[in-house]
């Protein structure tokens, strides 16, 4: 019998019980209708978006946008799958069989990896048309996506993680999780340019990892790798790291 | 061969000592019922005996391994059903019991047969496509019961596996693990409150109360060795004052009036008794309609020895 790692094992039942056909279309619908509706309608609020050298058009500086929107999103998986272990006696039985904790830490990192990669691709697919005149793919830039996309997933599950741990009413979760993820979303880089901003707010734009992420991404896809960016590369890694320790310490503590 | 050995195992929260010097030792191939009262422990020795918690002190080893060493080893040749309903939402019972044996390296071949297996034996096959969900508590009982025999093992926890099945559903279970027992050589260290269950399905029992193990027995030792007393009813037709003195006279016997007048002895000399109360009866020409002796049960057993102990 060929044995098969348990991670691998976990990582197989994580993305079974976790992607599902509602899950897929609300990942594709929801950033269609931002990209295609919000895009095109606020044109003709925002001319034009610079973006470290280039002029970026709203649609395709909003496309970009989405992809890392998109990849703090489908993390949020991850605290549903511990919350959902722990509500539901899986975490008890998983850990009652062949698996360790760091079986099941790691298996739920790699399972945002996933989702948090399958989800960048997904967005760029669906937003290449928007911003495909603006493109400057090149050997740097796309291993440039996938490491902001695999590190943004790392610190946004992480997030998830931390308050899946600490909550066990349904109500609590999803209140405290919508709210981070909403302000998150909306105090960030991925709708709007930070240019413009009033300063307080700007602050706060760049006190939130999202703009982070959202800003390796669009360097990524536009070619403009600046200094700036290689920071936000640096605080990005620092923070999922952090942020990751402290997931790892908390689902070890977790008791039965 | 000895499957469960424990030296001393004491578990403690804070103030409470949740178990408190536990030594057991069973042997392969048989059903091990565990009972006690709620709250007595039996729980915190499945979680420490399954390696899901360090033990404040003490030593366990199953299946001769070290559970302190060897938590993982010993996880791997365990089956275990907690007392907590475990499941996941989104699937079906079908796929839970599949996602299950892949969870345990099963091959898939083999995970379709003994999905089907288990699904035709634990009376599944109308709800396979149901998800977990929307099932009933009784129903969603029986998926994680039968999930558990997707893997091999050579040991099998079950924390009060019956709560929330029917009686026929109830007796299916126990058929099937006896059958499991027989024809695999399987070890099963089993909990419930329904005494009945243990007194068909075990072979031996412990009774815990307070973390403590209070007697460790077959079923029909521990009948001879607390069963002393023997019950024995007399429903009579009246009480006159006249039977009620002459019965005051014998300290191991009762009257009640309710629901009908009855002679209740109670006693390790019942038959002896039994003697004395019929002369009575006799001289004082009262009519009996009806005389029982009822036989010690494990139920019994349990409230004495867990009566003892408190």
């Amino acid at each position: 019998m060929i044995r098969i790692n348990p991670i691998i094992r976990l990582v197989n039942r994580n993305l079974t019980i976790s992607i599902n056909p509602g899950f897929i279309i609300w990942q594709i619908l929801f950033p269609l209708i931002y990209i295609f509706v919000a895009g095109f309608a606020y044109t003709s609020l925002i001319d034009s978006v610079p973006f470290g050298g280039k002029d970026l058009d709203y649609p395709a500086f909003l496309a970009s946008g989405m992809i890392g929107f998109n990849i703090m999103n489908s993390t949020l998986i991850s605290g549903i799958i511990i919350w959902n272990d722990r509500r539901h006696g899986m975490f008890e039985q998983i850990m009652s069989g062949p698996f360790t904790r760091t079986h099941y830490i790691l298996s739920n990192i790699v399972t945002i990896g996933i989702i948090g990669l399958f989800s960048a691709a997904l967005i760029t697919a669906v937003g290449y048309p928007v911003f495909f005149q603006s493109v400057e793919f090149s050997i740097v830039t796309i291993p440039l996506i996938i490491f902001g996309s695999v590190v943004g997933a790392i610190l946004f599950g992480s997030i998830a993680s931390i308050i899946s741990t600490k909550l066990r009413s349904s109500e609590g979760f999803n209140v405290i999780i919508n709210t981070v993820f909403l302000f998150c979303a909306f105090a960030s880089t991925a709708f709007y340019p930070v240019q413009g901003a009033p300063q307080p707010l700007a602050t706060i734009f760049y006190l939130n990892p999202l703009s982070y992420l959202v800003d390796i991404i669009r360097a990524g896809i536009f070619g403009q790798v600046t200094d700036f960016v290689i920071t936000e590369m640096l605080l990005l890694v620092a923070l999922a790291a952090i942020l990751f320790v402290i997931a790892t310490k908390l689902l070890t503590k977790l008791d039965f | 061969m000895l499957c469960i050995e424990t030296k001393d195992l004491r578990k403690k929260y804070a103030s409470t000592i949740a178990v408190d010097g536990v030594d057991l030792q069973i042997e392969s191939g048989q059903v091990f019922g565990f009972l006690g009262p709620n709250g007595a422990g039996k729980s915190t020795v499945i979680k420490l005996l399954t390696t899901l918690i360090p033990p404040s002190n003490g030593k366990i080893s199953i299946l001769g391994i070290d559970s302190a060493k060897h938590p993982l080893e010993i996880r791997k040749k365990i089956g275990v059903v907690l007392q907590q309903p475990s499941y996941e939402p989104t699937l079906s019972a079908e796929k839970s019991l599949e996602k299950y044996g892949m969870m345990w390296n099963i091959d898939k071949n083999t995970r379709k047969k003994r999905t089907e297996e288990l699904l035709s034996a634990f009376g599944l096959e109308e709800i396979r496509k149901k998800k977990m969900d929307d099932l009933s508590i009784g129903q969603r009982r029986r998926v994680q019961v039968a999930r558990e025999f997707m893997h091999d093992m050579e040991l099998l926890f079950l924390d009060e596996p019956t709560v929330g099945l029917d009686p026929a559903a109830r007796r299916k279970l126990l058929d099937f693990l006896r059958e499991q027992v027989k024809n695999s050589g399987l070890t099963i260290f089993y909990t419930t409150h329904v005494l009945s269950e243990a007194e068909y399905l075990c072979d031996n029992i412990a009774i815990i109360s307070n973390g403590k193990i209070m007697a460790v027995d077959s079923p029909s030792e521990l009948k001879n060795r607390f069963g002393h007393e023997k019950t024995i009813k007399i429903h009579i037709s009246k009480v006159s004052e006249q039977l009620k003195s002459r019965l005051s006279e014998i300290p191991e016997c009762q009257i009640k009036l309710e629901p009908e007048p009855t002679v209740i002895i109670n006693s390790t000399k019942s038959e002896i008794i039994l003697m004395n109360i019929l002369k009575i009866l006799n001289e004082t020409e009262t009519k009996i309609n009806d005389l029982s002796a009822i036989p010690t049960n494990l139920e019994e057993i349990f409230l004495k020895v867990v009566g003892d102990s408190n």
